[in-house]
């Protein structure tokens, strides 16, 4: 059976605009954990590892290939309920993004970003 | 009255920004093959525009929700991914095209070898983007664009038949295949995608709330319907000039001839200098409509706005996507071949993109009382059917013509 929540998740969570209290934009809600009876939004995951289970099987497979396994903590993070501050156009998040591990691609300490010409 | 201005300054930039090297292309060989007779299309392509460009527009004001958003919420990660896939495809090509146009208009301005000039003009790309803010890009671009209206003066020199050029804005199906190819070309050169992936981000970019919609609303029927009038008067100076004497414009310098034969020395200098910026506008868009999309899909920080620091992904896969163009651009393969491959292919992933918007903008639950009325739902799905038919024609076409060659 189908309850309002989970249309909800589908519609208006999965796949978000994730903002942290600073307001960055950090990431998308690339899965949603939910655990439960009732069934409940326990957790967001976020990061490119989860890439592959958006996709068709067969190109999931030719992702995983590319991408590596997820390795949680690195390219799949998993963001407790409790550190989202609302919804609203985006996810927001209690938290600025470098307490959570997320929006590292942008992180001016990272060795790519720090040889990038303007840096 | 500050405001009223603004407004006036937004709505003229679009005007300014409207043409772009596809439209130059297809408006010119349109003319030069079927005189008048394709008028009908191009203003069909200009409401098509206007429509979506509002629709989108206004579904990032009230939304705070550029198009690739909305097309990642729609549709999810795998059908998001096949539009980005083939949105990116195509503002390549099309970016490229725009780079070698500038070149080629380079290269008949001043005397030097096209291949230097592809370099030469996305440096000059690169450095008008890092110093001017986002505003002060399209301004520049916008206000350059309006040379262009050396065009319509040029119509009014030449005194045509207006019975016949009237009789052009009704709609005729010729069932020869090039017909039907350039009725395809001439609405989907107005109707590009890259066009609407700029202007909703460039609404985040300006910080637009729903404050801004009647700005929106000007903007797109005002800016893109007056722009209209330069693709409607390339159509006329062509069909006028080359149309009695079979003339088939291979290349962008037959563009701005008939300019010349109106005007000499000065129709041509306004024309060639108008294109430029035209071209070089539609570059700069083409190309932060590639990274904006690949920013937005994947959740990255992204804009002009917040400087290359605080959004690094965005701006190195705009230096990225811009060397790309370059490389295509320096390919060997005529600029004007691949603007009509861009043109084409732009129309079929067009419906890719464009019904996620059609689907938020009428959906209350993110729009609220912005949603589509009556009038902006019929047309919205009209324009939707009409997408999708010459999407499907687009290919067949494109190969039965040889691109057009006959």
């Amino acid at each position: 059976m189908k309850g309002e929540g989970e249309i909800f998740v589908v519609h208006r969570l999965l796949d978000e605009q994730i903002c942290d209290s600073d307001g960055r934009r950090v990431g998308r809600v690339d899965d949603v954990e939910i655990r439960g009876n009732p069934p409940r939004v326990t957790a967001l995951l976020v990061g490119d590892g989860l890439y592959p289970r958006r996709l068709p099987r067969r190109l999931a497979r030719l992702a995983r290939r590319i991408s590596g396994p997820e390795r949680w903590g690195q390219n799949a993070l998993r963001i407790p309920w409790e550190e989202v501050d609302g919804l609203s156009s985006t996810v927001k998040l209690r938290k600025k993004a470098e307490e959570l591990g997320l929006g590292m691609g942008d992180d001016p300490e990272r060795w790519i970003v720090r040889r990038l010409p303007w840096n | 009255m500050r405001a009223i201005l603004k407004i006036a300054l937004g709505i003229i930039a679009a005007i300014g920004g409207f043409l772009d090297i596809g439209d130059l292309v297809f408006t010119t060989q349109a003319g030069a093959l079927f005189r008048y007779d394709l008028l009908w299309a191009v203003v069909l392509g200009v409401i098509g525009i206007a429509v979506y460009a509002e629709m989108s527009g206004r579904v990032a004001a009230v939304s705070g929700r550029p198009v690739f958003d909305v097309i990642r919420m729609r549709t999810g990660f795998g059908m998001g991914l096949l539009a980005l896939v083939a949105s990116t495809f195509v503002n390549l090509l099309t970016l490229a095209a725009e780079l070698g146009g500038i070149a080629i208009v380079l290269e008949l301005l001043f005397d030097a070898p096209y291949s230097m000039f592809v370099f030469a003009g996305a440096i000059a790309l690169v450095g008008i983007v890092a110093l001017l803010p986002f505003g002060g890009i399209e301004r520049v671009f916008g206000y350059g664009g309006l040379l262009l209206f050396v065009v319509v003066a040029t119509v009014f020199h030449q005194n045509p038949d207006w019975g016949d050029v009237a009789h052009g804005f009704v709609p005729t199906l010729d069932s020869s295949t090039l017909y039907l190819y350039f009725v395809v070309g001439v609405f989907a050169a107005a109707l590009m995608p890259y066009e609407v992936h700029f202007y909703s981000s460039g609404a985040i970019e300006e910080g637009w709330t729903e404050q801004n919609l009647k700005e929106n609303r000007l903007n797109a029927i005002l800016g893109y319907g007056i722009g209209g009038i330069l693709s409607v008067g390339l159509v006329i100076v062509s069909g006028y000039l080359f149309h009695p004497i079979g003339v088939e414009p291979s290349d962008l310098g037959t563009v701005a001839l008939p300019m010349q034969g109106a005007f000499g020395e000065t129709g041509l200098l306004l024309a060639l200098a108008g294109m430029l910026f035209c071209v070089g506008g539609a570059a700069v868009d083409s190309s932060f409509a590639a990274s904006y999309n690949l920013a937005q899909f994947l959740g990255w920080e992204w804009g002009r706005y917040q400087g290359p620091k605080k959004a690094p992904r965005f701006t190195a896969s705009w230096l990225v996507f811009l060397l790309l163009g370059i490389a295509i651009a320096e390919s060997g393969i005529n600029p004007v071949e691949i603007t009509e491959y861009s043109v084409v292919f732009s129309v079929v992933a067009l419906p890719l993109t464009y019904l996620p918007v059609l689907l938020i903008a009428g959906d209350r639950s993110f729009m609220s009382d912005y949603a589509n009325g009556r009038i902006a739902t019929f047309l919205g799905w009209l324009y939707f059917a009409v997408i999708v038919v010459l999407a499907l024609a687009a290919i067949p076409l494109l190969l039965a013509t040889n691109a057009g060659g006959g």
